[in-house]
């Protein structure tokens, strides 16, 4: 019997559910999705930089439409295994000089990859990153929450998960067309098994990335929003004290998803830092 | 029959206090904000429900109003969800109260368009859901602890039937590494073990464990088989404080905790499981209670297979010097004879008689005699070569079975055997000498056919006999 392997490559793409655009052999762009969704989360950023970059948009292993068989709680217990896959991603694709986009917890998987092996990465772009979560009195340190804080947010995301609350809130009816995305489909993008959410929320929001920051040798721009609950404003200045020689820039946009709320000034903020 | 009529003045326009009392007093909140979440409107319920100044709602981020934890949930999918699909249905959220309660809710909400086309804001209908939240509360709690007995009912229960069938400390370790490493997602993992006063050493592969062992875990896991307590670190500044230069060690492993569980036996063996982790981890109950019950029974069966470990040992060892008996010759050098035969190599068996030890024994007493054997016993290892099995054959008869070694180096060894044997003994007065008298044996394969182990070893006795014969203290060598 023969048994054939498929190869690495194709595997890691499968696995991460790769998507490739833009123009072949020009600077590569990775757009990371961060907690909670998937690629989607970039499709009105990313395809701004397809008329002069190769663009890469992967699924993190137990998101969208990742491999979930892939998911292994060992590996995933780390923001350090999902950095590995971004090493083996970039591998597998042979892309060098990469501009490595990554919002939210995926700025911090990018700088974990960027410390593993420099020489594939060109620049960081980390979009509302956060070092650590958590408040950490004994070295002041402002992270905007406490350990119960993400016990209860555990707790609502079972909640939310177990489907308990179906057909109880009055609905409401906007008035606005969306031909984009059907609410199931992004419902069944964004939704992903609860084990593995309570897990992966368990490893972004309790890791402390704080010592790595001062390894990052990669050129980084920092983009922080206005009245950023998750990722507030001082850890954002933290993040560009932290890495020597990184760009700050302020975002006029609110919130954590500037790459959903404004899409047009991310794109700006980043084409402006690599021209 | 009118087909078109035009609508009446109170149809076009029903009193316009009517719909604004149903939208203040619904039996629902209503909120709108802006496409980012500043709230425009709250209606009157809204602000009775949570004890918040209905003026003083306008201009405040939605978020703001949230707790903590659900704001993390907010954030990081309502406001995705609402972004991509203009809708989200069925969320539970909490809100913080003018009083500092939590007001748990469960909220709707749709993104609507302006009057120029572009996004005009943000629509949310709101349920109190207080009730629904006790009753969500207690079956997630039961659910939790519900999960968390199985898991470790599971654990435990692989573990057992792991363990059951462990036939040595090796495999012992083996298993255990198996059964905690993935039961408490440990990245790293391994077990380091010691014989008595012996330092621990670590058994089972991991090369990350192995490299730090000496910038502090082999102190912890002292400490731990010490005290009986599981050690653990849960962090990169814990672990600098415990251990200078630990946190530093485990950073660069890509490691930020530790968890170390003593295996206890008795004063015979001792060891532990370390695990190390690539994040932050707290330690609670259930993980503790895990550990501490696999190291239980790990601990039991360890000392189950140190027993027997030892009696194996004892049946093939000769108590007094601790060589091999009669019965492990017998089967090194039939696995030494096979192996020369098949790889066409030749092979010498040296047997060594001690001259003077009779009077020794008669004059100076047994246990005079038997430091001596112990002490040559430790010279003959000492200088046999590495690898080389050493046996006591008889009361002061000694075999060494000598691989690839042809006549002239089977004298050589024997030589080295005997100056060792003369010199003085720390155990006797000088005046009582001891030396060897030393028979070689030498196969080539392939000279003659394929001896037996009785054979070879009668050929040595009788070339030793011949030295006794030619004056002690020497060495005679003869082929087959």
């Amino acid at each position: 019997m023969t048994v054939t392997f498929p190869p690495p490559k194709a595997g890691v793409l499968r696995r991460n559910n790769v998507t490739l655009s833009g123009v072949v052999g020009a600077r590569p762009m990775v757009f990371a999705h961060g907690f909670g969704c998937n690629q989607e989360m970039w499709r009105t950023v990313s395809p701004n930089f397809e008329s002069d970059h190769r663009v890469v948009l992967f699924d993190a292993v137990g998101a969208g439409r990742s491999d979930i068989a892939a998911y292994d709680p060992v590996k995933y217990d780390s923001l350090h295994g999902y950095a590995a896959d971004i090493l083996e991603l970039l591998e597998a694709l042979d892309l060098e000089d990469v501009v490595f986009v990554g919002h939210s917890v995926a700025a911090m998987v990018g700088v974990l990859a960027s410390i593993r092996d420099p020489s594939r990465f060109g620049a960081l772009v980390l979009v509302g990153p956060s070092p650590r979560y958590l408040s950490d009195t004994e070295s002041d340190y402002e992270g905007g929450y406490e350990q119960d804080d993400i016990e209860g947010m555990l707790d609502a995301l079972d909640a939310n998960y177990l489907g308990w609350s179906e057909a109880m809130a009055p609905l409401i009816m906007g008035n606005v067309e969306r031909p984009e995305l059907a609410l199931e489909l992004t419902e069944s993008l964004c939704s992903v098994d609860p084990e593995i959410a309570r897990h992966f929320a368990r490893v972004t929001f309790l890791s402390d990335n704080r010592r790595d920051l001062g390894v990052v040798r990669t050129p980084t721009l920092v983009l922080q929003c206005a009245d950023d609950v998750i990722a507030p404003t001082n850890v954002g200045r933290y993040v560009h004290e932290q890495i020597a020689g990184s760009r700050f820039v302020q975002l006029s946009a609110t919130g954590h998803c500037p790459n959903l709320s404004a899409p047009e000034e991310l794109t700006d903020s980043i084409r402006a830092y690599l021209r | 029959m009118t087909l078109f009529r035009a609508p009446s003045e109170t149809e076009k326009d029903p009193t316009g206090e009517d719909f604004e009392a149903l939208f203040e007093d619904a039996p629902c909140g209503y909120v709108t904000t802006t496409p980012d979440g500043t709230i425009t409107r709250a209606n009157r319920t809204f602000a009775r429900w949570t004890g918040l100044d209905q003026q003083a709602l306008i201009g405040t981020p939605f978020v703001d109003l949230l707790t903590p934890s659900t704001q993390l949930f907010y954030e990081t999918r309502f406001t995705v969800v609402l972004n991509l699909s203009g809708e989200v249905r069925e969320v539970t959220l909490a809100v913080r109260c003018a009083d500092d309660t939590e007001l748990p809710l469960l909220v709707n909400a749709v993104t609507f368009t302006g009057p120029d086309g572009q996004s005009g804001g943000i629509r949310t209908a709101i349920f109190d859901a207080t009730e629904r939240q006790d009753y969500e509360r207690q079956l997630l709690s039961a659910r939790r602890a519900a999960e968390a007995s199985a898991d470790r009912v599971r654990v435990l229960q692989d573990a057992s039937s792991a363990f059951g069938i462990v036939t040595s400390a090796q495999e012992l370790a083996e298993a255990l590494v198996e059964s905690v490493g993935p039961a408490l997602l440990a990245s790293n993992a391994a077990v380091l073990l010691s014989r008595g006063p012996e330092p621990l050493e670590m058994v089972t592969e991991d090369e990350t464990i192995r490299e730090l062992l000496n910038s502090g875990i082999r102190e912890l896991a002292e400490q731990a088989i010490g005290s009986g307590e599981v050690v653990t670190v849960s962090n990169l500044d814990q672990a600098g404080a415990l251990m200078p230069g630990l946190d530093d060690a485990l950073h660069a492993q890509r490691l930020a905790s530790l968890s170390i569980a003593p295996l206890r036996t008795d004063e015979r063996a001792a060891g532990a499981i370390v695990c190390a982790f690539g994040r932050d981890r707290t330690f609670d109950d259930d993980t503790r209670q895990i550990l501490a019950a696999l190291s239980r029974q790990a601990g039991q069966v360890l000392r189950r297979v140190r027993l027997q470990e030892e009696l194996a040992h004892r049946a093939l060892h000769d108590q007094l010097t601790g060589l091999a008996n009669r019965k492990l010759l017998q089967e090194q050098l039939d696995t030494a004879i096979a192996a020369a035969a098949r790889s066409d190599r030749a092979l010498s068996v040296v047997f060594v008689d001690l001259d003077g030890f009779k009077a020794v024994n008669d004059n100076l007493g047994h246990r005079v005699g038997d430091e001596v054997l112990v002490e040559v016993a430790e010279r003959l290892r000492r200088v046999a070569r590495a690898g080389d099995p050493v046996a006591r054959y008889g009361g002061d008869e000694f075999v060494i079975v000598c691989e690839d070694a042809d006549a002239a180096s089977g004298e050589v060894i024997a030589e080295r055997l005997r100056e060792a044997v003369r010199r003085p003994l720390d155990s006797v007065p000088p005046r009582y000498s001891v030396a060897a008298s030393i028979g070689v044996v030498s196969w080539e394969s392939g000279s003659s056919k394929v001896p037996s182990a009785d054979h070879l070893l009668r050929l040595a006795d009788e070339a030793m006999y011949a030295s006794k014969r030619g004056g002690r203290d020497r060495v005679s060598v003869t082929r087959t």
